[in-house]
């Protein structure tokens, strides 16, 4: 019969009793499911920066074809709806300033006047700034509103049928540009990484805690044996998840997966493979759960700034550059959106891969010899 | 041939920081015996266990299993050595049965030979009706019993219980006793720790620590023939009398007592060899309690423990 070898010693009964323990304890079971699901759903909708029909209150002192022309031009660009007409630009100014509208738009009397006569028409819009997002979107969209009546206006007065200069571009990769396809896939990489570090982390705290942890010291299990044992069921549970999390991404938030699905494990095995060992490596040093809902903390939150899933790695300063390279998460991150949104393949991401394979086999060598095989 | 010494200390001492939590405790266990380890909480006891399962390295001196130096020959030990924590060490979510299989797949059975094992086991410990129970939902007695099936698990030469019985019914409690016994007759060596005095009077040896130091050692029969135990020129008397408290009192006035103490009933008296056992029964008619039975009775453990632990006091004073 096949023998272990000694620095695999009691792996097997290790790997069984745990697979055991994970699908009895259903709550354990259940904080690592259910929050990585929520926040895939709640990332997935809430940070949907797509503004669109914001609402809008209307001023117009005007009132004639032309300036209605203006509204209408505002409404067709899909980013305003109009809220309410009102009757004073001291009520526009309380719409906009209790929140009841995102943006106000100020007719003047004279609008179509001047227009007729050649002269500058001025239009007013306030918009609440509050919200950076939102308001840049309704500053650009009121001012390409602007823009391209003058330039209507200005052709007609010409001979010219055309624009002198166009710019046609072509978004790739997402042409619609929706936000769930940037950021779903980044929330699989943080998602993933909570659950997984805290319940690897916590599998071997809890044995501390409760005292199984002498009786597995007494007996002759390795490290190796220990650490894999707790490797594999992790790694699996884990690897469920994330297909979870890919079946959400595409049927739930409709994100088109334009690389190869092996890829995509490939790239979640090894991710999964670090974190289930950052998660161990934590549990050879922390005494109780605290102590290992702290350090894991200390990684954990960082990663969730620092990896590109917010904000663009390239405009932070050097020092949380050098930091985020650091972090499996900024891989994984990166390796996802390039095979989900631009099929990227193989020979163009292996060292992402390599880097998160290497990570996975430092930090678990890490784990299994750092691992103490004596009490404190 | 000299019988064989199956766990021994030599000056083994744990420190933590400032704090000495075993200092300099030497002593030997022979096989076949039952040693009970006796001492208040944080005396050190559950230290000097984990030092010799292997699991705590020594500060200084050193500990032997059959032989094997137990912070050197890590693995040498671990073959020979079962270990049953005071917490149980079980897994809740694992029913009886497959906390066991856990068990003997960590020390390496498997197949045929571990369910052999798990049967042996299983009717050993008579945990029969309660195998496919989660062991979270077992009482204190069967959890207990489990976990000595588990470290049996084995047949390790030396058992170590720290607390086995602490907290677990009477009738579980001497069905553990008789269990120990029956594995001391097959040639296992066991040590234990309690907090019982019933339970140290039925081993064949016991120590007794206290802050951190062991103060004696020896079998029972020796400890209660120390001099320290029965000054010359004294002698111990059973008196059995209605309202003892009240006798007591009384007979505390007497001179020629030298420690008195009530025992259930009863009290324990410590005399001298002069005292007239009419003087006694003179002064308890004094307080109105007529009916009075007098005997000459033999130091317990306990007598030994309470003298030895005044006397270290003392000299520390």
């Amino acid at each position: 019969m096949f023998t272990m070898p000694k620095f695999l010693r009691g792996f097997r009964a290790i790997l069984y009793k745990e697979f055991i323990v994970i699908f009895r304890d259903r709550t354990t079971l259940f904080f690592m499911f259910f929050p990585p699901l929520l926040q895939i759903v709640a990332f997935g909708f809430a940070l949907d920066n797509d503004v669109k029909h914001m609402a809008m209150a209307v001023y117009n002192e005007d009132r004639t074809a032309e300036s209605r022309q203006l509204v209408d031009a505002f409404v067709n660009t899909q980013t305003f709806r109009v809220v309410k007409e009102v009757n004073s630009l001291a009520e526009l100014e309380t719409m906009v300033r209790r929140g009841k509208a995102y943006a106000g738009l100020q007719i003047p009397p004279d609008f179509t006047r001047k227009l007729r006569a050649g002269q500058k028409a001025n239009v007013q819009v306030l918009i609440d700034g509050s919200n950076s997002t939102t308001a840049l979107q309704a500053l650009n969209t009121a001012l390409g509103v602007g823009f391209q009546r003058s330039v209507s206006i200005l052709l007609g007065e010409t001979d010219r049928r055309e624009l002198p200069v166009e710019v046609r571009p072509q978004v790739l990769y997402n042409p619609s540009m929706r936000a769930p396809n940037f950021f779903v896939p980044g929330v699989i990489g943080t998602a993933l990484q909570i659950a997984t570090v805290f319940a690897a982390a916590m599998s071997v705290v809890r044995e501390r805690e409760r005292g199984t942890l002498e009786n597995l010291l007494v007996s002759p299990l390795s490290r190796g044996g220990l650490m894999l044992g707790k490797l594999v069921p992790y790694l699996c549970v884990s690897m469920t998840m994330a297909l979870f999390l890919f079946i959400i991404l595409r049927w739930v938030f409709f994100v088109p997966i334009h690389g190869s699905l092996i890829m995509l494990c490939i790239a979640a095995f090894l991710y999964v493979f670090a974190l289930v060992s950052l998660g161990l490596l934590v549990s050879t040093r922390a005494e109780s759960q605290n102590e290992a809902m702290q350090m894991s903390m200390t990684v954990l939150l960082p990663s969730i700034f620092f990896s590109g899933f917010i904000f663009p790695r390239e405009t932070m300063p050097w020092i949380f550059y050098a930091f985020s390279t650091m972090l499996p998460a900024t891989y994984f991150i990166e390796l996802m959106r390039a095979i989900i949104l631009r099929g990227a393949g193989f020979l163009e991401f292996w060292r992402h891969l390599l880097i998160l394979a290497v990570m996975g086999g430092v930090l678990f060598s890490l784990c299994a010899l750092r691992f103490k095989r004596k009490l404190g | 041939m000299p019988p064989e010494v199956m766990i021994q200390c030599d000056n083994l001492t744990k420190r933590f920081g400032d704090f000495t939590a075993v200092d300099h405790v030497s002593f030997s266990v022979e096989k076949r015996s039952i040693f009970g380890f006796l001492g208040p909480n944080g005396s050190g006891k559950s230290t000097v266990i984990r030092m010799l399962c292997g699991i705590l390295e020594p500060s200084e001196g050193t500990g032997r299993i059959a032989g094997h130096d137990v912070s050197r020959e890590t693995d040498e030990i671990k073959g020979s050595l079962g270990y049953m924590s005071q917490k149980f060490s079980l897994y809740d979510e694992l029913t009886a049965n497959e906390n066991l299989q856990f068990y003997a797949r960590l020390y390496g059975l498997r197949g045929p030979a571990m369910k052999e094992r798990r049967n042996e086991l299983i009717a050993l410990t008579h945990l029969e009706p309660y195998v496919d129970r989660r062991a979270g939902l077992l009482s204190g007695g069967w959890k207990q019993r489990l976990a000595m099936a588990c470290a049996l698990v084995h047949k390790p030469s030396v058992l170590f219980l720290d607390e086995p019985t602490a907290g677990i019914d009477p009738v579980a409690r001497r069905e553990l006793w008789d269990l120990l016994f029956e594995l001391s007759s097959a040639g296992m060596t066991l040590f234990v720790t309690t907090h019982y005095m019933d339970e140290a009077e039925r081993c064949t040896h016991v120590g007794y620590i206290d802050m951190s130091q062991l103060i004696i050692c020896g079998s029972p029969d020796d400890l209660k023939r120390l001099p320290a135990v029965n000054p010359p020129g004294t002698k111990r008397l059973d008196v059995t009398c209605d309202h003892v408290t009240v006798a007591l009192r009384a007979v505390r006035k007497l001179s020629g007592i030298r420690a008195s103490t009530v025992f259930g009933q009863s009290m324990h008296l410590l005399v001298e060899e002069a005292m007239s056992e009419q003087s006694i029964r003179d002064a308890l008619g004094g307080v109105g309690i007529h009916e009075v039975d007098i005997r000459p009775i033999g130091p317990s453990l306990e007598d030994v423990f309470v003298v030895l632990t005044r006397q270290r006091a003392g000299g520390r004073s």
